[in-house]
């Protein structure tokens, strides 16, 4: 390279540091902990009915429409940004599906590439007002998807639409593999593919930087508005994604409980970035968020707990979570500070 | 223009007590020291100025006064009262100071009366009702009293800049007041660099205030660079070198001379820049041709390949600005980047880097790495855009080639591992370095590259770069430390408003002939 002579020399009594072990970092796990726990717990206290196939397997269906949504929310947190419209992308994508299928008669293949589609152009629009205006995402988020909303009650006639073609639901819960929807799976292999776009490849890893300094990512040739611009339009598309995958769950869609998703896709991605990779958004992580969240409110709810212990959970979890990871984050820093001072030249 | 109305004796007994003493005061960062036991005192009825080069501690004093750092030890005294630092988010404003600060702090937006009220209200509890007739009353009197004309309902965006630099002085003489209450004591007024962007022909009024407030036995601190002004404006001058009081003066009786050398101190010796050949007999690796940007004016530049080009000046003549406009951060108004005989059209930092010319910003927590991640990962991004263009991160590749760039500039700890941001700054700066001495590029553009620096590192980011350039690399290093330029630039071009000044070569670029261009007397 361009340097390599006058300094060289210097360099070589360091190197031994090199195998210096990285610091344990227990709070990693914490979250993996409290699980194994809490699913001891209420296998202990209600052992008839929790800690069984038929629960599990429905605990683990069950959520693969929220995973698959906050999977997608992890792409523009990643990026530093929020997408407050990825609950209505959602219920739109599902009324679509099922408009399209069952009012217009339409091949089901064909309403779910359309549905996907109208969802990604919720996040061109999305994308573009940010990038363009330079306007907070937060905003124009919340503003679009109260749009989508409205768009939504216009083409469903603000009815719930019923009958979805059954080859849906058969790829997506009918047909179980080893007692498990399959839905399930696709969760699972979209974290896969979540995970490597986010450690293996350069997209991820500009994300990462756009998320963490616009200013540096953009200093160092990183397209920061393009990123965010594909990145609103990956979580869209993905919410899409999740929509199709709820419109088969159900067979049919309806034009307002997309809402409630919100909240605990919020909530899973920021519980799960306190696991795994402390303060960053990351896909198992979220996994296993979602998955303790559901173990909570389906044990509370085995043991006679009442509705609204859902609302409670999610709303907790979420709190609790932008806290512990502050915490987690402060401790950790200080600890690795404490690693790095001696070496500091006085 | 200003005859000091009242003689200021150096000793004896008639000296009146200080308003503001500071004793004794130490500050580090990251085991860097920054302040080592300054002495200053202030008296009342006084303009004081402060002076110093880059890194002197000014800074860092005006922020451990404002709350802003804890000190490690010393004293402060304010009306004979002693206080130890901590002092609070607050700082010193309860016990009678204010602050200026160089962006004013005032939101273009809002208006001179709410920018006041906003300071009588927030000392009050929540619910207060705000009296706005009142709070008009007294901002009106307060304008009056030191002859400041400017519409209370105007907003800020409406003033022009030395509108709202009195507006902020008077702001933060009318806080104090407040909190004074009953009988108005003597207040301390604390200006860091107030006259930066000013016009130079509007200087004179906000002086015209600084008088005002002097007959009213208030005192100010005036940190500048300006020799001139000090010299015009000032009652005594206190000098920092190296975070030490180097001295304090009767401005009555100095000479910029005297100053200057007061400022550098003792000279020392030159390192030798190591041989390089400058291949001007060949095309330049990058020129500006007229560059207009937010300072600089019609700029042209050439940079050979084999030379170290500084560029320097007064803070706000525009040498901050030129790296950026090379770059691409910024657009420019006016005039073109020429690269190997074409002009550039696409001027952005993506395609800057992929022209080979690469940028290391000043600041270096915002703007050069991520504090968060770790060194590995803030040495990675070039490459993500550079060379993995298949689908996957060859991680384990890039983890050698931090490793081998961390011992080969000697970073402390060598773990790419570590987090960026618990470097101590040389180590960062070497890092960043680092990582773009890996892409060879061939134009370097630097903007204050050794700030915050502790010496030893210096020196090695100094080599790097003379052996960068022996290889034929082009470096263009913006900065206001005179040290630096003379122990790394092959010729220095000084910046004034925007324009060349002058150009110094080879071995006539000494401490002395940098201050005396930066400083020359304004061509009247």
């Amino acid at each position: 390279m361009t340097t390599t002579d006058p300094v060289k020399t210097t360099a070589t009594p360091k190197a031994s540091r090199r195998t210096t072990k990285r610091p344990a970092e227990p709070e990693r796990f914490a979250l993996l902990g409290v699980w194994a726990v809490l699913f001891l717990v209420f296998s202990l206290i209600v052992p008839e009915t929790f800690p069984t196939t038929a629960n599990i397997s429905n605990m683990l269906g069950s959520q693969a429409v929220l995973l698959v949504l906050a999977l997608g929310l992890i792409v523009p947190l990643r990026a530093g940004d929020y997408d407050l419209s990825v609950a209505s992308t959602l219920n739109l994508s599902a009324v679509v599906v099922a408009v399209l299928n069952v009012n217009q008669g339409w091949n089901i293949w064909a309403a779910v590439i359309a549905a996907i589609l109208v969802s990604m152009v919720v996040g061109v629009v999305n994308g573009f007002i940010i990038t363009r205006f330079d306007i907070d995402p937060f905003i124009v988020t919340l503003g679009v998807g109260t749009v989508v909303q409205g768009l939504i009650y216009q083409i469903s006639n603000s009815v719930t639409i019923t009958g979805v073609d059954r080859k849906l639901s058969d790829t997506m819960l009918t047909q179980p593999f080893l007692a498990i929807p399959v839905d399930f799976y696709y969760a699972i292999a979209l974290c896969v593919l979540v995970w490597y776009v986010f450690d293996h490849t350069a997209f991820g890893q500009r994300l990462l930087f756009a998320g963490q300094s616009r200013d540096v990512a953009r200093l160092n040739g990183v397209n920061v508005s393009g990123l965010r611009w594909v990145s609103m339009i990956i979580s869209a598309g993905v919410a899409g994604v999740a929509g199709v995958i709820y419109a088969g769950t159900t067979a049919s869609a309806d034009p307002t409980s997309g809402a409630a998703f919100l909240l605990p896709a919020f909530a899973a991605c920021f519980l799960g970035s306190t696991v795994l990779k402390i303060g960053r958004f990351n896909p198992w992580g979220t996994l296993i968020a979602v998955y303790f969240l559901v173990t909570g409110i389906t044990g509370l709810q085995l043991m006679g707990a009442q509705q609204y212990v859902q609302q409670l959970f999610y709303g907790g979890a979420l709190v609790v979570a932008v806290i512990m990871s502050k915490l987690v984050k402060t401790r950790g820093e200080r600890r690795r500070q404490a690693e790095v001072r001696p070496d500091v030249p006085a | 223009m200003t005859v000091p109305t009242t003689t200021v004796a150096s000793s004896g007994a008639a000296t009146p007590a200080p308003l503001l003493r500071v004793t004794g005061l130490h500050k580090s960062f990251n085991g860097v020291p920054a302040l080592r036991g300054v002495d200053l005192d202030v008296r009342p009825g006084e303009v004081h100025g402060l002076l110093g080069a880059n890194g002197s501690g000014k800074s860092t004093l005006i922020k451990v006064l404002a709350g802003f750092h804890d000190a490690d030890s010393g004293t402060v005294s304010i009306h004979g009262r002693e206080l130890s630092s901590p002092f609070g988010p607050r700082g010193l404003r309860e016990e009678g100071m204010g602050f200026v600060h160089q962006d004013l702090g005032l939101a273009p937006a809002g208006t001179v009366l709410e920018h006041m009220a906003l300071d009588n209200v927030g000392h009050a509890s929540g619910f207060r009702r705000v009296d706005w007739s009142a709070e008009r009353t007294r901002v009106r009197e307060l304008l009056d009293r030191f002859e400041v004309e400017v519409d209370v309902d105007a907003t800020i965006d409406m003033l022009t800049p030395v509108q709202r630099a009195m507006v902020a002085v008077v702001r933060a003489v009318g806080g104090q007041e407040r909190i004074a209450g009953g009988e108005r004591r003597g207040q301390i007024l604390v200006l860091d660099e107030p006259t930066v962007f000013l016009p130079r022909h509007e200087v004179g009024m906000l002086f015209a205030l600084l008088d005002r407030l002097r007959a009213a036995g208030d005192a100010v601190l005036l940190v500048s660079h300006d020799l001139d002004e000090i010299l015009q404006v000032t009652d005594r001058i206190t000098v920092f070198r190296n975070g030490e009081t180097a001295g304090t003066r009767d401005t009555a009786g100095s000479t910029r001379d005297d100053l200057v050398q007061l400022i550098l101190g003792a000279r020392d010796e030159h390192v030798a820049k190591g041989a390089a050949v400058i291949r001007d007999d060949r095309p330049p690796l990058l020129s500006a041709r007229g560059l207009t940007g937010d300072r600089i004016v019609d700029l042209d530049l050439d940079l050979h390949a084999g030379e170290v080009v500084g560029i320097t000046g007064l803070a706000g003549s525009g040498f901050e600005e030129l790296p950026e406009l090379l770059y691409g951060v910024t657009a420019p108004r006016a005039g073109a980047v020429v690269q190997d005989g074409t002009t550039i059209t696409d001027l952005r930092p993506a395609a800057s880097m992929a022209r080979g010319v690469i940028l290391i910003p000043a600041d270096r927590k915002g703007q050069g790495g991520v504090l968060g991640l770790t060194v590995m990962e803030n040495m990675s991004l070039p490459f993500l855009t550079r060379r993995a263009r298949g689908f996957r991160i060859d991680w384990k590749a890039i983890q050698v080639q931090a490793q081998e760039a961390c011992d080969r500039l000697n970073v402390v700890p060598p773990r790419p591992a570590a987090q960026f941001g618990h470097l101590s700054g040389g180590n960062q700066q070497k890092a960043l370095l680092g990582k773009w001495l890996d892409t060879a590029p061939r134009v370097m553009l630097l903007s204050e590259p050794t700030q915050g620096v502790d010496i030893g590192a210096r020196r090695e980011i100094f080599k790097l770069i003379r052996a960068a350039v022996a290889e034929g690399m082009s470096v263009l290093c913006a900065t206001s430390d005179y040290e630096q330029l003379v122990e790394m630039a092959d010729r220095v071009i000084v910046l004034d408003e925007g324009r060349i000044r002058t150009e110094i070569h080879g071995d006539d670029i000494t401490k002395d002939a940098l201050a005396s261009a930066v400083y020359a007397e304004e061509a009247s």
